[in-house]
């Protein structure tokens, strides 16, 4: 083409408009950022006080009082939620990652689980009601599978402390001997862990008379599971194979070679990818809904309807009172800087150590 | 077994038989909420059928009569906007991050706008109904009638008192939501593109824009086909932002400024409400469908990510 200068005025024109338009989409989202977080601190500076954690809800209508109910609700959720997710998607990616590597079944549980971290939270809470809140009568599922989890972790922790003390104090050298020690710490560990998980279940665990707080914390678990299991799959995947095959190369089973090489080479990447998921589930609120549902009243008991942070916002934000809704802006404020803290410190951390 | 037992050792085949039940039970979860929420919902499939609920703008807790018209259009609706809002900007600010920005500051750019995705969806609800709407209501809806809203028959989406709780505020908050995703796909599609392609491109004396159009965009369109489509699949099923400021209303209005339902924010108001069996049955099958559509659109969007993914790595 001869060279024209209007027709190249006219594409620089339109290239630096187009650009323009771009700078101004960025500074679009960072004015929603900025517009959302200002406002969430201004209106819920006003409700932080330490009553607000202190206190159980005053009656609907007059003010004062607290959320104590709430956070404690919240954090007993979180909590069992967390026994519950990390452990099955920890061992899932590692299996995925691991034995199953390269094969079908990993690339179908992998994508699965890809799709099931985007599937509606509110699905979650309708399948869990149906399976934990309907069948009243029976006895609570939910609870029996957390308190499993529970004492299976303080088995777990049990059964290494007394491994630790036993090679404290037997110099043991023999392979005979070890393999005797082995065997008796591995059996103290599990009759340990079925003692603890007996009393546990007893006290713990009732049977279902309706909402109850285990089956909001298995929908959050629900939630939780393929997420740790993806970051899990992808940390385990950046280990170089090479890594793996020195340590076969001196006899290791692969058993090992998880435990002592993968893991170890992975666990900032891993670790930091379960906190994310718990901020992740921190603030959800649709499976809750219909779950743990909510609770006026201070209670521990994971049998009743529970109370959380995100449901009391919600009750709060759409009742008609201006004490109730401050109150739900401190609650919202205080749950976004949780989640966002978390999130920035974890990605700082990842971003530190992947850095190569 | 014996054989096994002396090529391996006992902890090996144990820990593997652990952690597979584990991803066995991620497999068993999806499959086993499928089933429940088919069963849940047998008996309104069953009064009510497949065609006829979905066409059916009927919703009557008090005759008993269920259709998901109604819930199925304001999800229709608020996602395709929010979709139609979002794009734009996420492509723009995907370019803005690849192409236009100092190094220095892209990575704080890059991660405030995924914070966007970081905050819960329950404070976007509350902060659309208490600063949103207000603003909606006052300022933007009038302007938007008095400009827009004059002409023939694309006026006739703007009429009606405008209130702030309407579908139109809700996509507006949906696609602030939705942003981050299209945005963070896109921009590692674009960072794809091989230099030489840019370069080359640059040397046949074409600007930024042409470059980014028709460079990088092409190279890059099945991630950001993929990131749209999983954008999409979150649009669906987000509950909590859209129950705040969408009013819960059985109904389907032609104007944006009428307050409306979705499937999620009907399970979110009358899920605990729900009296009888067939009502409770019919809002397990709004689940249901929700259920299969989002799985649908994700699936879909996976295979568009993992197709651009091996195109990139070829």
């Amino acid at each position: 083409m001869i060279y024209n200068p209007a027709y190249v005025r006219r594409r620089k024109v339109k290239s630096l408009i187009a650009l323009s338009l771009s700078t101004l989409a960025a500074f679009l989202g960072l004015f929603w950022l900025g517009f959302i977080l200002f406002d969430v601190l201004r209106h819920g500076i006003e409700g932080i006080n330490l009553s607000l954690f202190l206190e159980d809800p005053a009656p609907p209508g007059i003010p004062g009082g607290g959320l104590r109910n709430a956070f404690v609700g919240q954090l007993l959720i979180v909590f069992y939620a967390t026994i519950i997710g990390v452990p099955v998607g920890l061992l899932a990616g590692i299996f995925i990652a691991e034995y199953a590597r390269g094969t079908k079944f990993a690339r179908t549980v992998s994508i699965l689980s890809d799709i099931m971290v985007s599937v509606p939270s509110i699905v979650v809470g309708t399948f869990i009601y149906a399976i934990l809140v309907q069948p009243v009568g029976s006895i609570n599922l939910g609870g029996l599978i957390a308190v499993g989890f529970l004492s299976a972790i303080v088995a777990i922790i049990f059964g290494a402390i007394l491994s630790f003390i036993v090679n404290r104090i037997f110099k043991i050298t023999s392979e005979i001997a070890g393999k005797i020690s082995n065997i008796t710490i591995s059996t103290l560990t599990v009759l340990f862990g079925i003692f603890v998980f007996l009393i546990l279940s007893s006290k713990l665990v009732d049977k279902v008379q309706g909402f109850n707080g285990w089956s909001g914390a298995v929908s959050l678990a629900f939630i939780m599971i393929p997420v740790v299991l993806r970051t899990t799959e992808d940390m385990l995947s950046l280990v170089p194979w090479t890594l793996r095959e020195a340590a076969f190369a001196l006899g290791a089973s692969y058993y090992k070679v998880i435990k002592d090489i993968s893991i170890r080479a992975a666990i900032t990447g891993i670790l930091t990818g379960i906190i994310l998921s718990i901020a992740r589930v921190a603030g959800e609120t649709a499976p809750l809904l219909f779950t743990s549902f909510n609770n006026s009243y201070f209670t521990t008991n994971m049998n009743e309807p529970m109370s959380s942070l995100t449901v009391t916002i919600f009750n709060y934000a759409m009742g008609p009172y201006e004490d109730w809704h401050i109150k739900a802006w401190a609650a919202a404020l205080v749950i976004t800087i949780f989640i966002l803290f978390i999130t920035i410190v974890s990605r700082a951390i990842i971003s530190w150590r992947y850095r190569s | 077994m014996r054989g096994l037992l002396k090529k391996y050792p006992l902890s090996d085949i144990l820990f593997a038989l652990i952690s597979f039940s584990a991803s066995f039970i991620v497999l068993s979860l999806i499959i086993a909420t499928a089933l429940v929420l088919y069963d849940e919902s047998a008996l309104a499939i069953h009064r009510f059928g497949i065609l006829n609920f979905i066409f059916s703008a009927e919703w009557d807790p008090v005759r008993e009569v269920f259709g998901a018209a109604s819930s199925l259009y304001g999800t229709l609706v608020t996602t395709v906007l929010s979709l139609l809002f979002a794009i734009p900007v996420s492509i723009g600010i995907a370019i803005f991050l690849t192409e236009i920005s100092p190094h220095i500051l892209k990575t704080p750019i890059g991660i405030a706008v995924e914070m966007l995705a970081a905050i819960p969806s329950i404070i976007y609800g509350m902060w659309g109904l208490f600063t949103l709407a207000p603003i909606m209501a006052n300022y933007i809806e009038p302007f938007l009638q008095k400009t827009v809203g004059k002409i023939p028959i694309i006026g006739l989406l703007f009429q009606g008192t405008p209130q702030g709780i309407d579908l139109f505020t809700a996509s507006v908050i949906l696609s602030i939501m939705i942003t981050p995703f299209i945005t963070s796909i896109t921009r590692d599609a674009l960072n794809l593109t091989p230099d030489i392609m840019k370069e080359s491109a640059y040397a046949l004396g074409a600007t930024k824009w042409e470059v980014v159009k028709d460079v990088m965009i092409p190279y890059a369109k099945l991630g950001i086909y993929g990131g749209v489509v999983l954008a999409l699949g979150r649009a669906l099923g987000e509950t909590m932002a859209v129950a705040f400021v969408l009013g819960n209303n059985h109904q389907i209005p032609i104007s944006l400024f009428e307050a409306a339902a979705t499937i999620t924010v009907t399970l979110a108001n009358e899920f605990t409400e729900a009296d009888s069996d067939i009502y409770l049955s019919s809002l397990f099958y709004l689940a249901l469908i929700l259920f299969t559509l989002s799985f649908v659109v994700l699936a879909i969007a996976k295979f568009f990510l993992l197709k651009a993914e091996r195109g990139y790595s070829r």
